[in-house]
């Protein structure tokens, strides 16, 4: 039995827990199923209204979207009412049953009664697709001069609705909408404004050309507004309509912008708006708002600017939170246009971030950032810094980066840049982006002798002062200590004064140490601090033995360490910086980085500073050879952790095209992707896995339907990750490989050997007995989805092999096409083949790799033969 | 333009709302509980307005119950936002005679067929209040029975 709307409401309320309330609801919903099962007509509105209320509430309801038709094809009103509700909130503008609607809009456009017309209208205004659009907008247009104004101002909107839909109409109604302007009702007034600066939207060439000319009845709607006296009818705090009026400047806004006429026009209106209005109240705060952006905006005379900029000054220093959020809003806005006007209220500005209110702190923050020119840059960046201090911590990484462009644009000397940016990594070391160290690190490499001296030690100086949890800055500061480790043996002095002791050799290797021992310390941390020690038997070289042995069982701790990376990478050092270790040379200080090309690179969050090293190689004395390049690799690596975080060992898998920094993402993707189409455990992958072994086949299914059973309960393979064979011989060459892959004319040629991207990759997804089948991949163009798959099947054995059937099956993020294969019968005897095309296309191409799951069967010597596969080789990229 | 209009007590309940953009039921209950979150933390002396996936709010609170206004775009007027929740507020009070949330709550559609008097599709429709009450009371003394289908 239906409950009434009431009582639903009234039980869910008493319920004590959320699973009492969804057990509530859940009732319901079956209730008012079984009532739309049977046809309850005398039930439906009411379930409907229950529906809505079930919405309201975040359950879902679409199994009412069809009630919702029934009723608005009612001859009642109120159940035609609660049918456009319900159409209006639970429906969406792509639901298919929308389109059902259409004809029953029409019959209420046309409906005698006023009322009906503005459900009509209503709905049509809120829900409205393109099709429908097209459809009803004449009979909305027709509506637009009917004798009421509450069917006109519903029209107005309507059709603005209908115009946005199809852009193309505009042109046929622009001329109607002019004619609007005429209306004595505020409500059509309203409308018809909205509806206006809409068109200037949708299409400004034409809204524009054909609103031009109503700039001096615009003119004189608001200053009738403005001079009409008390009207209770309109009167809001003391204010005719605030709300015409503010969307009648809008739209002059919208009209006056770039036009020397137009904007002539509104002159003296706007500064009798600006100077008249009454700001005790909001309303009147309203209307001024948007004038001080109207005349910013229009071509508007000088003294009227000095007047709006003065207004928002006068904003800044009100006492309501409200109106100095809208000031700083505005001054945004401006400061490009006069940047001098506002620039006095620089102190105001700065005062704004202290303001308990995040709103006024994030507005007035961007405002600062607006500001900053090479006068002011020293004041405000303290500032900034000082706010990064007490702000909250998801707004920190953002502003870390915008003092970074702050910096990289207006640092007045090398000096005051390094300071800062020391500074800022002290206070956000840990939530600042790989750009500020990388920024970091460059600055002070490309910096004199003296600022790197100074640098290396305040870092010293700021690392023993940090608890161990500012990443970045310890990354910085390891990386600096290992280049200008020399340095710190010296007592530095500067010209005005600072000066900092030298430090003995032991002292600093300690200090490090220190660093790494502590239990937040982070692998990216550690990767640093082992470089940073091998480095450093290189900058030590005058100190004692002592110093040097301490080095090495440094480094040579970290060849137990659990972290696979930094195993290896010890290994390397520990035979570099061994007694007659052939590591002279390779870790002396790193080339400048020009921090332009280095921006550029890991703006693209590539390997940053990774491609002009290449050039330092090859410069080098070290002979180029495999070894060599091997033992570079430490520098390399080195320049890397620049950019983000080492390869890890898997980065062969690597090889086409991503970067060092995409590999593990792409690693991980696959995983998922594993995991999730195959219900079943996988092996992890490996780092060194043979790239090209064949996929395993999955054992045959028990003859069921095959895209059934597909994604059963088959073990997964072992991914090979990557298609192209890359016999990695020694693994910690890999990143080297890696980097040089993608410049093909690089004269180092690795152990592995890598091999040219090719044009069309080609690899076996099939060999079993005697089929094999050979994938060819084409795409026209790398970076497209869609690619085209080329199936080739070979026979080696002697029988021939009779209705070749080949099924393939994808995941649901790949869309597929076959296309008729060659033949059925792969002739034995290699005597021919068989080939196939299928069409696919990879929608989350660069997250996902494509995939395939493949069922073969063929008759072979009067033996049927059904096999299940599964392609996972596809090259990276695919 | 207006992208939704929310009516959410302190308790985080969702008492009215409104799309104007539709947005996946997931979202919705997402963005709602975020939205009251937000505002909840808030005290009464800052400003009116936030700025949250990409969306800028304006609301109000009123008793127990909190206004809430998205919009989208640098262009709206906020401090005209603000008149308008109040006048949406004012219009409510007439029709309901001191509204208060449990009005709202048990005549959902009746709220609803006062906001669609006054936004449609994201913009205003009509801020006078006699005028937004006047087809709804002619319709409710014409219909004269017809709260009988809600009880």
């Amino acid at each position: 039995m239906s409950i009434k709307l009431r009582d639903l409401i009234r039980s869910v309320r008493s319920c004590k827990t959320a699973a009492e309330e969804r057990s509530v609801i859940s009732r319901e919903s079956a209730m008012i199923r079984t009532a739309i099962r049977e046809e309850a007509d005398q039930f439906r509105h009411r379930n409907v209204a229950k529906l809505l209320f079930m919405h309201m509430l975040g359950y879902p309801t679409h199994f009412g979207q069809l009630e919702c038709l029934k009723l608005i094809a009612s001859p009642h009103f109120p159940e035609k009412r609660i049918g456009y509700l319900g159409l209006m909130l639970l429906l969406s503008e792509e639901a298919d049953v929308l389109m059902l609607a259409t004809n029953s809009l029409k019959n209420d456009l046309n409906h005698s009664n006023q009322f009906i017309v503005g459900l009509a209208l209503c709905t049509i205004g809120n829900l409205a697709t393109p099709d429908m659009s097209r459809d009803l907008a004449t009979e909305v247009d027709k509506h637009l001069r009917s004798g009421s104004p509450y069917i006109r101002k519903k029209a107005a909107l309507a059709m603005s609705r209908c115009l946005t839909k199809c852009p193309d109409m505009v042109e046929d109604f622009v001329e109607r909408i002019v004619s609007l302007l005429k209306d004595r009702s505020h409500g059509v007034l309203i409308t018809a404004v909205q509806l206006m600066s809409c068109v200037c939207t949708i299409d400004p060439e034409i809204g524009k050309s054909s609103f031009i000319r109503l700039v001096p009845s615009l003119v004189r709607l608001l200053r009738n507004l403005l001079s009409m006296g008390y009207s209770p009818e309109h009167d809001v705090s003391g204010i005719s309509d605030p709300f015409l009026q503010v969307h009648l400047l809008r739209l002059m806004t919208v009209l006056g912008e770039g036009n020397e006429e137009a904007s002539e026009q509104m002159n003296d209106i706007l500064a009798q708006v600006a100077t008249n209005t009454e700001t005790a109240k909001n309303a009147g705060n309203a209307i001024l708002y948007e004038c001080v952006q109207c005349i910013m905006t229009v071509e508007s005379e000088e003294g009227l600017r000095v007047l709006a900029i003065n207004i928002l000054g006068r904003f800044l220093l009100n006492r309501d939170n409200n109106i100095r959020y809208v000031a700083l809003n505005t001054l945004g806005k401006v400061v490009l246009q006069d940047s001098a006007a506002v620039q006095r209220h620089r102190n105001t500005i700065v005062d704004c971030l202290k303001d308990p209110d995040v709103s006024i702190r994030t507005r007035a923050l961007d405002l600062i950032f607006k500001l900053v020119n090479p006068d002011n840059v020293e004041g405000l960046t303290a500032e900034l810094l000082n706010y990064l201090i007490v702000c909250q911590a998801e707004s920190k990484p953002e502003i870390c980066t915008r003092t970074l462009e702050v910096v990289d644009k207006y640092s007045p000397n090398e000096k005051w840049r390094v300071d800062t940016l020391i500074t800022l990594l002290t206070i956000a070391g840990k939530d600042c982006d790989d750009r500020v160290l990388s920024a970091s690190s460059t600055y002070i490499a490309s910096s004199s002798d003296g600022v790197k001296a100074y640098a290396v030690h305040k870092l010293v100086k700021a690392m023993r002062d940090d608890d161990g949890t500012q990443e970045g800055l310890l990354i910085v500061a390891i990386w600096c200590i290992g280049e200008f480790g020399d340095m710190l043996l010296q007592t530095y002095t500067s010209d005005n004064g600072v000066s900092y002791q030298a430090l003995e050799a032991l002292s600093v290797i300690s200090e490090v140490e220190g660093v790494i021992k502590q239990v937040t310390c982070t692998d990216a941390i550690r990767q640093r601090a082992l470089t940073c020690f091998a480095k450093l038997t290189e900058r030590f070289t005058h100190c004692d033995a002592g110093v040097i042995q301490k080095l090495r069982v440094l480094v040579k701790k970290f060849t137990v360490s659990i972290n696979l990376e930094l195993q290896i990478r010890a290994c390397e050092y520990s035979n570099l910086i061994s007694e007659g270790g052939s590591g002279k040379g390779s870790l002396a200080r790193m080339p400048v980085v020009d921090p332009k090309v280095a921006g550029k690179k890991s703006l693209r969050g590539s390997m940053s500073s990774g491609g002009m090293d290449i050039g330092a190689i090859a410069n080098s004395t070290v002979p180029v050879g495999a070894a060599p390049a091997q033992q570079v690799s430490g520098d390399l690596l080195d320049l890397l952790d620049l950019g983000g975080p080492p390869a890890p060992a898997a980065a062969p898998a690597a090889i086409q095209t991503t970067t060092t920094q995409a590999a593990p993402p792409t690693q991980t993707t696959d995983a998922d992707l594993l995991s999730d189409i195959f219900a079943a455990p996988m092996p992890s992958a490996q780092p060194n896995v043979p790239a090209a072994m064949p996929p395993a086949a999955a054992p045959p299914a028990a003859g069921g339907d095959l895209l059934g059973d597909m994604f059963g309960g088959t073990p997964a393979p072992l991914a090979p990750v990557a298609q192209a064979p890359a016999p990695v011989v020694m693994p910690p060459a890999a990143p080297v490989v890696d980097m040089f892959a993608p410049q093909p004319a690089a004269p180092i040629s690795s152990p592995g050997g890598t091999p040219a991207p090719v044009a069309n990759p080609t690899f076996t997804a099939f060999s079993k007995e005697n089929l094999t089948i050979e994938f060819e991949t084409k795409k026209e163009d790398l970076s497209s989805q869609s690619c085209e798959v080329v199936a080739t099947f070979k026979n080696s054995g002697s029988a021939d092999m009779t209705g070749m059937n080949f099924q393939v099956a994808v995941p649901k993020y790949i869309t597929m096409e076959m296309l008729p294969p060659s033949g059925t019968t792969v002739p034995g005897s290699g005597a021919g083949t068989l080939s196939q095309v299928v069409k696919v296309s990879n929608t989350q191409m660069g997250t996902k790799k494509l995939m395939m799951k493949l069922k073969i069967s063929y008759t072979c010597a009067g033996a049927k033969v059904e096999e299940m596969a599964t392609a996972s080789g596809f090259p990276v990229g695919y | 333009m207006i992208q939704f209009i929310l009516m959410v007590n302190k308790q985080g309940q969702t008492r009215l709302s409104s799309y104007y953009n539709w947005l996946s039921m997931s979202n919705r209950v997402a963005l709602e509980s975020e939205c009251i979150r937000r505002c909840l933390s808030r005290s009464e002396l800052q400003c009116s307005f936030l700025e949250f996936r990409g969306y800028k709010i304006t609301y109000r609170r009123y008793a127990s119950l909190f206004f809430i206004v998205g919009t989208d775009g640098e262009e709206e007027n906020e401090l005209g936002m603000l008149e308008f929740i109040h006048t949406l507020v004012e219009t409510l009070d007439k029709y309901f005679e001191s509204v208060c949330e449990l009005d709202i709550m048990f005549n959902l559609e009746k709220a609803h067929f006062i906001l669609d008097e006054m936004v449609m599709n994201g913009m205003v429709v009509e801020t006078n209040k006699a005028n937004i009450l006047r087809p709804i009371l002619l319709l409710q003394r014409e219909a004269g029975k017809d709260d009988s289908i809600f009880k």
